[in-house]
């Protein structure tokens, strides 16, 4: 049999997290029997995640189920997300009974490994020394996807499975996330197709579907992921993807009712139950609606993935409940939604946008219930906070303001927040196609495709690679829309462009940089702030180097 | 599902949990025990420690499986297969056995070829692995050995040296229920578990499955469970 290197417990930081005093003590003494001398205990998800804001550990052991805070796979996804983890920390997930109610393989979020309660000292020892000696072979790769450098991670896959075999699975699931980071669809299909041909590993399934997805190849989609619902009805990843497909396919009755299937099955997903919500308003079900955003509002409550829309859109089918049916308990709901915004007010009070959305909302929930007073008082308010905005307001949310707005005989301020809106938001042809229904400016929208045929005209000269023409239709859009974060960007990377094939003038960096630094007003969850990060990171790079 | 069958899987679920960690506080309980009293008094008493694990052990497995049955009647049991190293996979269900292993001086012998990858749902083969050892462990004299072959599908065998498996036991191939028997005291659990869980690893059109056997090199029972 092949030895493993020798783990020295002694040098291992380690952090316990679990409720049950009792049982993190015997943790604690299975660890300390191993040798490991450096061992922190805490008692929820909350105290772990700070806990490793001081300190990088290289074991954590969390129980999956912890009272009434995050659960461990929650808090296993903040610590991703928020890189509070080495490449090397190997994060063992304990929990109760092996058949939990899902199927974890197929999370995006793995831990390490499993262990089901009761285990004796040996058992921890074994799989430590097992999940170690692999995360250690692996490091070299994850360190590259982490740093998203995916092409070298590639690479280093190739490396890893060949010496060895054993982890070749592990190697498989990364390279697909790479090839379709890279968009190299045929050969992340070639790879899944590969696997699924031979077994049926959910996670491989999954990504056989998510690549006809991104192809475009929705009906391919549909069937594979219809497929996966029915041979591994415990994956619920195979849900959500069906009903997203159904959706962009225009079928939002077929997609809730998958979703319901899935939630059935596990009620406790912020994100699937935002997705029913919103399915559910298209629809025209506000029962479903009401009961998805209450749900998701419960289930943020220990999450940081919780956002002010389920909040926003609770109180919103609140309201319709209010205006719809007479035979509603009236006080109780009335009472909910008030408590929905102050939980929101409270929980989102640093950020003037969110409370600008609330103010605006709220007034609108309270002309519904004909409280006038209340109108004017969060009116008001709303005025108050749309001076102290910073950061564009974004899209859907622009459309919800307005809405509001324009109900509550504001146009003035609806019309200025679409005018906003429109300019950021113009290539999107869904958000066009409402914001024509709500505007009264028709001069709006006509210049909106003015700006967006130079932008795509621009577009297609870049991609011919005439990068000077390119900058000549890009400034012209910029013209009609100075302050649309997209085309600014689109220009800077072609003149970045310009420059790295041969164009060496001092000039044209500077007028990259001089764009970049109009856009002052992108939050940093937009999600075109990636792009304007990398791009500022790339122009001082070549400013260097003047 | 009916709602009457989802409350009762809620409540089985919730107290399986319950009991779980009933057990596993007293093994710690009795673990702090030990650890506070002398030294020749504890070896004294490693024999009885080593019983109330393993019992314990049995009944937590006992209940998962139970759990797990009602969930497969309902539909609700998940089913992840993956690949798993074998050697990895059967060393530590006898790791699991350790403190019993050795307080009862028993060898257990794993003779896999490091390099085998299988293609199972571990969890739930854990379940059946952990039982057919702790059988083994009451019924055997000292020896274990647990080997694997290939034919068309893979086996994995465990051997014992004890008296084997009864004939009526070895008959009933396939109809496992038949095994309820109160004054032997098997409950057919075991069996039934195994039988279901074994069917439940397809490929094509082969099916899993399990078999009873008397022999082999240690001349005891022989538990072999083939998976396509």
């Amino acid at each position: 049999m092949m030895k493993k290197p020798l783990v020295r417990y002694s040098q291992k930081t380690v952090l316990i997290v679990e409720d049950f005093a009792e049982f993190a003590r015997s943790l604690r003494g299975m660890m300390s029997t191993m040798g490991s001398k450096k061992i922190d205990l805490v008692y929820n998800g909350e105290d772990a995640i700070q806990a490793c804001k001081e300190r990088k550990y290289d074991i954590i052991l969390s129980d999956y189920n912890l009272g009434d805070s995050k659960d461990g796979q929650q808090m296993l996804e903040e610590l991703i997300e928020f890189d509070l983890l080495k490449s090397t920390t190997v994060f063992v997930m304990v929990t109760a009974e092996n058949t939990t109610a899902m199927v974890m393989g197929a999370l995006e979020y793995q831990p390490d490994s499993y262990l089901t309660k009761p285990f004796n000292g040996h058992i921890l020892k074994s799989r430590l020394d097992k999940a170690i000696h692999k995360k250690d072979v692996l490091a070299p790769m994850l360190r590259n996807i982490r740093k998203k450098k995916w092409k070298d991670a590639l690479k280093e896959c190739e490396l890893i499975e060949e010496e060895n075999p054993k982890f070749r699975m592990a190697c498989e699931r990364q390279k697909l996330k790479c090839l379709m980071a890279l968009r190299q669809y045929d050969k992340a299909l070639e790879l899944t197709t590969k696997i699924v041909n031979e077994r049926p590993i959910p996670w491989a399934m999954l990504g056989v579907g998510e690549v006809f997805f991104a192809k475009k190849e929705y009906e391919r989609a549909i069937d594979l992921f219809t497929d996966m619902t029915n041979e591994f009805p415990m994956v619920l990843e195979g849900y959500d993807w069906l009903a997203k497909t159904q959706r962009v396919l225009g079928r939002p009755i077929e997609a809730q009712h998958t979703l319901e299937r899935a939630i059935e099955r596990s009620p406790k997903a912020l994100k699937r139950q935002k997705l029913l919500g919103d399915v559910a308003e298209e629809n025209d079900d506000v029962d479903t609606m009401t009961m998805a955003f209450r749900q998701a509002v419960k289930y943020g409550k220990n999450s940081v993935f919780a956002s002010p829309d389920e909040y926003v859109k609770l109180t919103k089918s609140i309201g319709r409940q209010l205006k719809g049916n007479s035979d509603v308990d009236r006080q109780k709901l009335l009472d909910e939604a008030e408590s929905v915004f102050s939980k929101l007010d409270s929980r989102f009070k640093s950020d003037a946008g969110t409370q600008f959305r609330s103010a605006v909302a709220h007034a609108d929930f309270s002309s519904i219930t004909n409280d006038q007073q209340k109108v004017e008082k969060y009116l008001a308010a709303a005025n108050k906070y749309y001076d102290r905005i910073e950061e564009h307001i974004g899209c859907e949310e622009s459309l919800e303001i307005t809405e509001s707005l324009k109900h509550l005989g504001q146009s003035e301020l609806a019309e200025s927040i679409l005018e906003e809106a429109v300019e950021q938001y113009f290539d999107d042809p869904k958000f066009i196609e409402q914001a024509k229904k709500l505007t009264t400016n028709k001069n709006l929208i006509a210049n909106s495709q003015k700006a967006n045929k130079l932008n795509n005209k621009a577009i297609k000269h870049f991609s011919q690679k005439e990068y000077t023409k390119a900058c000549e239709y890009f400034g012209q859009a910029l013209e009609i829309a100075p302050n649309n974060v997209n085309i600014n960007l689109n220009n800077v990377q072609t003149l970045l462009k310009r420059y790295q094939s041969g164009e060496k003038k001092p000039e044209i960096l500077h007028k990259a940089e001089e764009l970049l630094s109009n856009i002052t007003r992108l939050a940093y969850s937009d999600p075109r702030y990636e792009r304007y990060s990398e791009l500022s990171r790339l122009t001082q790079l070549m400013m260097q180097s003047l | 599902m009916t709602e009457k069958a989802h409350t009762f899987s809620t409540i089985l679920a919730s107290t399986v949990h319950d009991m779980k960690n009933s057990l596993g506080m007293m093994l710690d309980a009795l673990n702090s025990i030990l650890s506070s009293i002398p030294d020749e008094q504890r070896v004294k008493s490693a024999n009885h420690f080593g019983v109330v694990q393993y019992e314990s052990s049995r009944v937590n497995n006992a209940l998962m499986q139970l759990l797990a049955i009602y969930k497969i009647e309902n539909e609700k049991l998940p089913f992840n297969p993956g690949y798993h190293n074998l050697y990895d996979f059967i060393e530590e269900q006898v790791v699991g056995h350790s403190p019993l292993l050795d307080a009862k001086g028993f060898e257990v012998e794993i003779d896999i070829d490091d390099e085998i990858e299988l293609f199972f749902d571990d969890s739930l083969l854990t379940l059946i692995i952990t039982n057919v050892l702790g059988n083994a462990i009451r019924y055997a004299n000292k020896k274990i050995r647990v080997t694997y072959e290939h034919e068309e599908s893979h086996s994995i065998l465990i051997n014992d040296d004890g008296p084997g498996y009864p004939k009526s036991m070895i008959d009933m191939a396939g109809n496992y229920l038949l095994g309820i028997n109160q004054s032997t005291g098997s409950t057919g659990l075991g069996l039934f578990f195994a039988d279901k869980v074994a069917g439940m690893h397809q490929h094509g059109d082969k099916r899993g499955k399990i078999a009873l056997e008397n022999g082999g090199p240690l001349n005891g029972g022989i538990f072999k469970i083939t998976i396509p």
